[in-house]
């Protein structure tokens, strides 16, 4: 190293000596000829070059002769090089340096997308946004009920995204499709989801127009990917006044391993909060899950990801015929859930992007509407492999192949059905970059079903173009396809898979403080599934009369955040206008609104942060106008579904404190559900004469929440 | 040079020449290691948070680029717990929990590596000073590992002249801090 240090110390203490043979200047600008201050030039394989002054401007002295290569090069853009035949004397050479692609130069596709990420800077909502929206209570969906094109619902779980039901969004972990992605349904009573947001570094939402990756949905996908090797070893305790749980993560060099368990009872909170329900035996869940982790090579990861969680309860319902009304209808659920999978992914040469995937699932559940006994079994076995394969600098093509294999039956009292479902797709898409502003991507899926006996083509199309730094213009198409109900399936002979074509014109504007999207839709849908009797219970057996339902849903989503105009202070308000109408009534021609959907939906969520108080407080406040409800009293071509619900209004709060506890980080957490006490009502469920009639509202009329989350291991090395 | 940068401009043109000779010398891991230090401070300079970023992305390139030719080197993993902790302070809210654990991770296997090394010991007890004591840091906590920092930095002797030996009188003026 002698020789070497002798050199290095010349140039760090003194200033460069040379013999001057060549004098190298010139100017350093980028493509609109500004200059790049702080620009390296350098003679490659020599200790030779200088820096670009303010203006651009650089000169340095060279004793190397013949033939080299001299180097541009700045942070944030592209190297360029040119050859120089160096034999003494004056040189002038000026260098163009074009701008590296980066989130704000280059335009991306964001039509129908809202994307949370703590990797990637311009994202709409943090993972951390989605637990502290008030209304979320922790749950990803209760979060994502905020954003513009969803509907806050509260008698039933789901997202119900622009006119679309519950079965038209899809839920993907790492690209593996969760069958059953909420706790299991009761009547009236909405479940949350079972997965943690904390299991996922990613969650992209899309309302719309996605790309051909994805399929068997017809509104939207929400996919979440999942952590990778966790920083170090940790733990967390959780205590909730609903129950509590805890977990471990042991990582090592390129492994880790984690377990967690959650127990819930909500008889404690039951006893304590008014319940508008009769529970009988009130919820009660046990949840495991294993989560193991291996970096197989600098660019390779191997996720293995098992849960298992169990849950019961039973409840009276009201007999609406009863006129002495003294007469109860009981109803049980035991629910057994496993989702297992098993992922891969390595980069191949910087350039091949590989990813495979399996997984395997299982549902089971009892259910007593009494004197009745039902049991549902839905198992799922998945594969999916894809390829991606960057060009030049950013374009990208992608393709890959998935197979779900879906045996299912189902118990009436003894009447036992089952079937099978064995599906195929593969797609073909690609990212072509015309210019940096300038993104087409164009897509292909090609599906197959096999208790349908039909396959389909879906091309999708979208089109995004950048206007100036911040914002950009996003038009995109597509056929969604997806394979009506199973339980349809299991009785009738369908021929069609339900069909909806999006168009959507998205405009954005993101900074890193604010954001505004205003996005305008039309969706048709074709080949519905048309019933005699409206849905009503997800466990009433109802069949399938025809395909030949139709419907169309049209609006604008408006999203407005901003960050930045009031210190510590976080909003963001969405307005969501919805006109839709499907028919899938098979006595009825007409198309209708469905009874899901609100025509005016607004959003308002507010975040503040008190460093002095060590502490954040919120609220949430969400306003549906009416929904249609089913009246047997109108059952008329003219007067079916005209009726609606009054306006929803829901107002809640959360507070969150920060402390230690011993020595380890914790946070309290308090949220309080429709402070204001609003009477609210879903629905009406009518007697079978039609003479009396209940109101569906929540659960309780406020809810709360507090618990205190503990995370042990952060500061186990500053002892 | 860059005992004399005051500027982040000065910083930038010292970065520059120590990237020309770990362009040309790339058996020593030392030239690297002085441009991820150099970049890191012109860093301090640059308002914009997407040129922060990138600066700071490159110092992490360059400064993994000295670890892998001399591997297990306290210094350098140092360098990569600073760079890691300076990520942080472009988005605090969002960054803040999931990098602040990466960069202690980074610190403490700066310590295993070379327990006499301070600069390990300042950055932590730089990180604990400007952490409110709700998440685990505070002027107490800090102070207790600047006192073993300044104490490391007495006893610290570079094996030559070229060898990091930077972050005595920071670590002195914060231990002063901490002590009002």
């Amino acid at each position: 190293m002698r020789p070497i240090l002798n050199l290095f110390s010349l140039l760090i203490l003194f200033p460069v000596i040379s013999f001057c043979q060549t004098t190298i200047s010139g100017r350093i600008t980028d493509a609109k000829n500004q200059p790049v201050a702080g620009a390296n030039v350098t003679i490659k394989d020599s200790y030779d070059g200088a820096s670009a002054d303010a203006n651009g401007a650089y000169k340095f002295s060279t004793s190397d002769e013949g033939d080299v290569i001299i180097v541009a090069s700045m942070v944030g853009f592209t190297s360029a090089e040119k050859r120089l035949h160096l034999s003494g004397g004056e040189v002038v050479v000026n260098f163009n340096l074009k701008e590296a692609s980066n989130e704000l130069n280059t335009v991306t596709i964001t039509a129908g997308v809202f994307e949370a990420s703590d990797e990637k800077k311009m994202v709409i909502l943090s993972p951390l946004d989605i637990v502290t929206t008030a209304s979320s209570v922790g749950d990803i969906y209760g979060a994502l009920q905020t954003l513009p094109g969803a509907q806050p619902t509260q008698e039933q779980e789901g997202l119900f995204v622009r006119g679309g039901d519950a079965s038209e969004a899809k839920t993907l972990i790492d690209g593996m499709l969760v069958a059953n992605p909420y706790f299991s349904s009761v009547p009236d009573v909405p479940q949350r989801g079972r997965f943690s947001p904390f299991l996922f570094k990613g969650t992209n939402f899309s309302t719309g127009g996605y790309s051909a990756q994805y399929g068997q949905a017809m509104s939207s996908v929400l996919v979440l990917e999942s952590e990778d090797l966790p920083p170090r070893s940790m733990g967390n305790i959780a205590l909730m006044t609903v129950g509590g749980g805890g977990g471990y993560t042991k990582r090592w060099e390129n492994t880790s391993l984690g377990a967690n368990a959650t127990y819930i009872n909500l008889a404690p909170y039951f006893a304590m909060n008014k319940q508008n329900r009769d529970w009988d035996a009130p919820p009660q869940s046990f949840s495991g899950s294993l989560v193991f982790r291996q970096k197989t090579s600098e660019t390779g990861m191997l996720k293995a990801f098992m849960n298992y969680q169990y849950s019961d309860l039973s409840l009276n319902y009201p007999n609406i015929d009863d006129v002495t009304n003294n007469s109860k209808m009981h109803f049980g659920l035991n629910n057994y859930n496993i989702f297992s999978m098993l992922s891969y992914k390595e980069v191949l040469d910087k350039k091949w992007t590989l990813n495979l995937a399996g997984s395997y699932s299982k549902d089971l559940s009892r259910v007593r509407p009494s004197p009745q006994s039902l049991v549902f079994s839905n198992q799922l076995w998945q594969a999916r492999g894809s390829v991606s394969h960057t060009l030049g600098e950013l374009s990208v093509i992608r393709a890959g192949a998935e197979v779900q294999y879906n045996p299912f039956s189902n118990l009436y009292n003894n009447h036992r059905m089952d079937s099978t479902e064995l599906y195929s797709a593969v797609f073909l898409e690609g990212d072509a970059y015309i210019t940096r502003k300038l993104v087409a991507r164009a897509g292909l899926r090609v599906e197959n079903s096999y208790l349908l006996r039909a396959s389909n083509i879906a091309p999708r199309l979208s089109v995004a173009y950048k206007l100036g730094k911040y914002d950009q213009l996003n038009f995109a198409y597509g056929d969604f396809y997806q394979t009506p109900d199973r339980n349809y399936l299991i009785q009738t002979n369908l021929d069609y898979f339900e069909k909806a074509t999006h168009y959507i014109l998205n405009y954005q504007y993101v900074d890193e403080k604010r954001t505004f999207r205003i996005e305008g839709y039309y969706k048709l849908y074709q080949n519905l599934v048309r019933t005699s009797n409206p849905v009503s219970n997800p466990y009433q057996p109802v069949l399938a009369e025809d395909s030949k339902g139709k419907g169309y849903a049209r609006g604008v989503d408006v999203f407005w955040r901003d960050k930045k105009t009031l210190k510590y202070t976080d909003y963001w308000i969405s307005y969501s206008y919805i006109d839709a109408k499907r028919s899938t009534l098979y006595y009825y021609s007409e198309e209708l609104q469905p009874t899901f959907t609100s025509n005016h939906i607004v959003n308002v969520v507010w975040k503040r942060w008190f460093p002095k108080l060590r502490s954040s407080f919120g609220f949430t406040y969400a306003y549906a106008s009416g929904r249609p409800y089913f009246n047997p009293n109108k059952v008329d071509e003219s007067n079916i579904l005209s009726d609606r619900t009054r306006d929803y209004h829901n107002l809640s709060i959360t507070a969150n404190y920060l402390t230690t506890i011993y020595k380890y980080f914790t946070v309290v957490s308090l949220t309080v559900g429709n402070v204001a006490g609003f009477d609210n009502v879903f629905t009406y469920n009518y007697s079978s004469d039609g003479l009396r009639r209940n109101a569906i509202g929540p659960t309780s009329k406020r809810t709360i929440f507090l618990g205190v989350f503990i995370n042990i291991g952060r500061d186990d090395d500053t002892e | 040079m860059l005992k004399d940068a005051k500027t982040g401009e000065d910083y930038t043109n010292a970065a520059n020449a120590f990237e020309r000779i770990a362009k040309a010398e790339t058996k020593e891991w030392l030239p690297s290691y002085y441009e991820a230090f150099a970049l890191i401070l012109s860093a301090n300079d640059v308002s914009d948070a997407a040129k922060k970023d990138a600066v700071l992305d490159k110092a992490m390139e360059v400064a993994k680029a000295a670890e892998a030719i001399s591997p297990d080197n306290s210094e350098i993993v140092t360098l990569q717990s600073w760079i890691t902790s300076m990520k942080i302070s472009v988005d605090p809210m969002n960054r803040g929990q999931k990098l602040g654990m990466e960069a202690s991770v980074l610190t403490s296997r700066a310590i295993e590596l070379d327990p006499e090394n301070p600069r390990p010991y300042l950055l932590q007890g730089t990180g604990l000073f400007y952490t409110p004591e709700q998440f685990g840091g505070g002027k107490d906590k800090a102070q207790k590992v600047l006192e073993k920092a300044v104490e490391k930095f007495n006893s610290f002797k570079p094996k030559n002249k070229l060898m990091p030996n930077w972050g005595k009188e920071r670590a002195m003026s914060l231990l002063e801090e901490c002590k009002k």
